[in-house]
């Protein structure tokens, strides 16, 4: 006999015991602030007034991924897709170490277990809510909007790293994506240029930064990965796109992940900025993802933050970058400037909310100074917009990624760098983009060779004109009997064009900050 | 003695099961306890498991189960599986084919866990008398509570009950059960890939005066691909009265994927 009364009994000897195990309690006392709460709420910003429900919720609300084939072709890359998954783990062991007490030894011992697992990264995407499940259960609502907007990452790449589908049907299932995104759930982030100034400018902010920047440094290394590959991956080829991962994700694991002298977090615009220009709604929402991340990390390393109101502050942060808070705005719409309604975006970027320090014009990027996103950095003339921003080539070295107006811009900026560089030019057809590599000494390789060029150098007003790339010899045939004024231009195979090197642009102008040339962070302390 | 077909079944064979992820625990694969979890909205998922068993006093069997799962709202999952068995089996003389009784079933969880708050979650199947020797459809309830203890250690506490439509003359109309899961990751912080599981379990006989039976079961969820899940594990019902249907070893594997 086993009656149902002695399995109740059996529970009910049993459900106590699952309290005093959970690892929930010593944390409380862990997070003991070090000011009295009083003092510390009166700094910190009040709660928004009706904050919808979701904001609280207690479901698990997990959702499966879109479906498609091209889910999990990031594998056709094994080294980014690996790098990818390491990325996970570290988020989630920093983030499980930040709420267990163990935020002593964040830039010691928690940096180490990290840094053993981006040496060797996971072939399989690990689960990051079982890395972290303290944290999971302290801000489920957190993590659910981190996981949706990391599989809108993960998807997006898959997307770009597919064989499988056309250059315009990834086109259309990006924007497929992005509106299953923003459709399915309430806890979207919004793809609105966010004013970075703002949401970087709370009593809490860069507290994280300052007390942890060797961990610090890996979230911004991992961020900086997670926006360089989009343009790394666009318009190219398998074997392009694993060439120029071998340049990339050597810069990733020497460089990236270890620098703790960044001014700001890397942004999308500066990483990506022809991805950031076709897609800004995505390179929007990236970004004020990963502000959301730098935002969180601030509350948790701020001691003098008392515990229930870190929970609001998270709250509070999650509602600031989130798609329903801005329903209804568009683009450079500005309630009040320099306030969580502030919508504007740097000239001839749509995808960058303002920055720090800067105005609509120019913007301190790191490494290169003050620049503006509408000109070429090479030759200042105007980039091209629109259905023709295809047209400008792109320069990657040192950690950031530029648009230039012509391939001779590109070219000659590159031999400008240190290190490799990865050069995207276009050519005739939006489809047969030439991949470029400059070596550790500033030779250039490509797995085209057969391409040609283009080049009767002149002024920089038309240097879109003179300069130009073609995928084949028939290709510049046929351009050269198409525009017959062109006959007498000079003509160049890629071997020939690579061993060129132009003069030194007749328009440039270096750009000016508001209130000066000199870097601001550095001037105002990293303020 | 048909009825321990369907208790077996249900603890042995794999009913339902959640996500494909190696730290998702499903029922079957390879042990008998569910975690709290519901698959993912609009998630697909097919579990495949085979088992060798050797029952108290008979010579060996052996069963296979196949489930689809369908996420139908969030937090909420249908399925519908099949539980076939050859040659030697507890609680029966028979020793041929017999494809099992398919059953139906619904699962929802009703919050994460939450702090010290405990997932919580129902599932209810309904076993439609498919097999051989079995008549009516039988209906089980099983509460779900899911805890985190020490980090990264997982308790589940499965409470059953299952409700007989058309029980043989000495047989239970009511047949309750409990067992206590226990998962974790292993690993930690090198492999992300693993996750241990075992269980300790009691349940009534579905024989009236019999006495319960008690089990005890360790196995291992090793992830595969991105979409996939081995599972192995070995059970065993080591308590039991002399005239309890039980096996006195099952070896089982298996394997899942979703899409």
């Amino acid at each position: 006999m086993f009656p149902m009364s002695r399995l109740i009994l059996i529970g009910v000897v049993l459900l106590p015991a699952f309290q005093p195990l959970s690892a929930e309690a010593p944390m409380a006392k862990m997070s003991m602030p070090k000011e009295s709460a009083e003092t510390s709420v009166r700094n910190l910003p009040p709660m928004p007034d009706n904050l919808p429900v979701w904001l609280t919720n207690k479901r698990k609300n997990h959702i499966f991924y879109k479906q498609g084939r091209y889910n999990f072709d990031i594998y056709n890359i094994p080294k980014l897709a690996y790098d990818l998954n390491a990325v996970a783990v570290g988020h989630a062991m920093a983030y499980e170490d930040l709420v267990t007490g163990k935020a002593g030894t964040l830039d010691t011992a928690t940096f180490d277990r990290i840094n053993w697992v981006l040496k060797h990264p996971p072939k399989l995407m690990p689960d990051e809510a079982a890395i972290s499940p303290t944290f999971g259960r302290r801000y489920g609502v957190l993590e659910q909007v981190f996981d949706w907007t990391h599989v809108l990452h993960a998807q997006t790449v898959d997307v770009l790293a597919s064989i499988k589908l056309t250059p315009e049907e990834k086109d259309r299932e990006i924007e497929a994506l992005w509106k299953y995104y923003v459709d399915k759930v309430p806890y979207a982030v919004t793809g609105l240029p966010m004013n970075m100034a703002f949401l970087d400018g709370q009593p809490y902010s860069m507290t994280f930064r300052e007390k942890y920047p060797k961990v610090n440094g890996l979230f911004w290394g991992y961020h900086w990965l997670q926006g360089a590959m989009y343009d790394m991956l666009s318009g190219v080829t398998l074997p392009q796109q694993k060439a120029a991962y071998d340049v990339q994700g050597d810069r990733y694991h020497k460089t990236e992940l270890y620098r703790t002298n960044r001014p700001f977090m890397p942004m999308f615009a500066e990483t990506s900025p022809q991805f950031a220009l076709k897609y800004p709604h995505l390179a929007n929402a990236f970004d004020n993802l990963h502000m959301l991340h730098d935002m969180v990390n601030d509350i948790l390393a701020s001691d003098w933050i008392p515990a229930p109101e870190k929970e609001k502050q998270i709250q509070r942060a999650i509602w600031l970058v989130s798609a329903q808070a801005h329903q209804g705005e568009k683009p450079g719409d500005v309630k009040e400037e320099g306030s969580m309604h502030d919508h504007r975006f740097m000239v001839g970027m749509p995808g960058m909310g303002l920055m720090k320090h800067g105005d609509e014009e120019v913007m301190w990027m790191d490494g290169m100074g003050w620049m503006s996103m509408a000109d070429c950095h090479h030759c200042s003339m105007e980039l091209p917009q629109g259905k023709d921003a295809w047209k400008a080539s792109t320069v990657t070295a040192e950690g950031w990624t530029m648009r230039v107006r012509c391939p001779l811009c590109a070219r000659d900026m590159s031999a400008e760098t240190k290190g490799r560089a990865i050069l995207h030019i276009p050519t005739e057809d939006p489809r047969k983009t030439l991949l470029v590599i400059s070596d550790d000494a500033g030779n250039l390789h490509t797995e085209n060779p057969g391409a040609f060029f283009i080049e009767q150098e002149s002024s920089h007003r038309k240097c879109h004109r003179w300069s130009q790339a073609f995928s084949s010899r028939q290709a510049l045939d046929r351009y050269l009997s198409d525009h017959p004024d062109s006959k007498d231009t000079k003509v160049v195979s890629f071997a020939q064009w690579a061993e060129l090197h132009g003069k030194k642009p007749d328009t440039y102008i270096k750009p000016v900050g508001p209130h000066g040339p000199e870097n601001p962070y550095e001037k105002k302390g990293m303020e | 003695m048909k009825r321990f077909l369907l208790v077996a079944g249900l603890w042995l064979a794999g009913s339902v099961a959640f996500a494909v992820d190696h730290n998702n625990i499903d029922a079957g694969r390879p042990l008998s306890f569910d975690d709290a979890e519901a698959i993912a909205y609009r998630e697909r998922a097919v579990e495949f498991g085979a088992k060798l068993v050797s029952p108290h006093e008979k010579s060996l069997g052996a069963a296979g189960a196949l489930e689809f799962l369908y996420g139908f709202a969030r937090d909420s999952h249908v399925s519908l599986d099949l539980d076939p068995s050859w040659g030697a089996r507890a609680g029966s003389d028979e020793e041929r084919f017999d494809i099992g009784n398919v059953a139906v079933g619904l699962f929802h969880n009703f919050n994460r866990e939450v702090k010290n708050l405990p997932a919580f979650a129902l599932r209810g199947d309904v076993f439609l008398p498919t097999g051989r020797n079995t008549g009516g459809a039988d209906i089980r309830l099983r509460g779900i509570m899911s805890k985190t203890v020490q980090q990264y250690s997982h308790l589940h506490l499965n409470i059953d009950s299952t409700f007989v439509s058309d029980p043989d003359p000495g047989e239970r109309n009511v047949i309750p059960a409990l067992t206590l899961g226990w998962s974790r990751p292993i690993g930690y912080p090198r492999v992300f890939t693993r996750t241990l599981v075992a269980e300790a379990g009691v349940r009534s006989s579905d024989l009236n005066g019999s006495g319960p039976i008690a089990s005890l079961g360790v196995g291992l969820r090793q992830q595969m691909t991105v979409r996939s899940v081995m599972d192995v594990g070995v059970r065993s019902d080591v308590i039991g009265g002399r005239s309890a249907p039980r096996d006195n070893v099952a070896v089982i594997v298996g394997y899942s994927v979703g899409f």
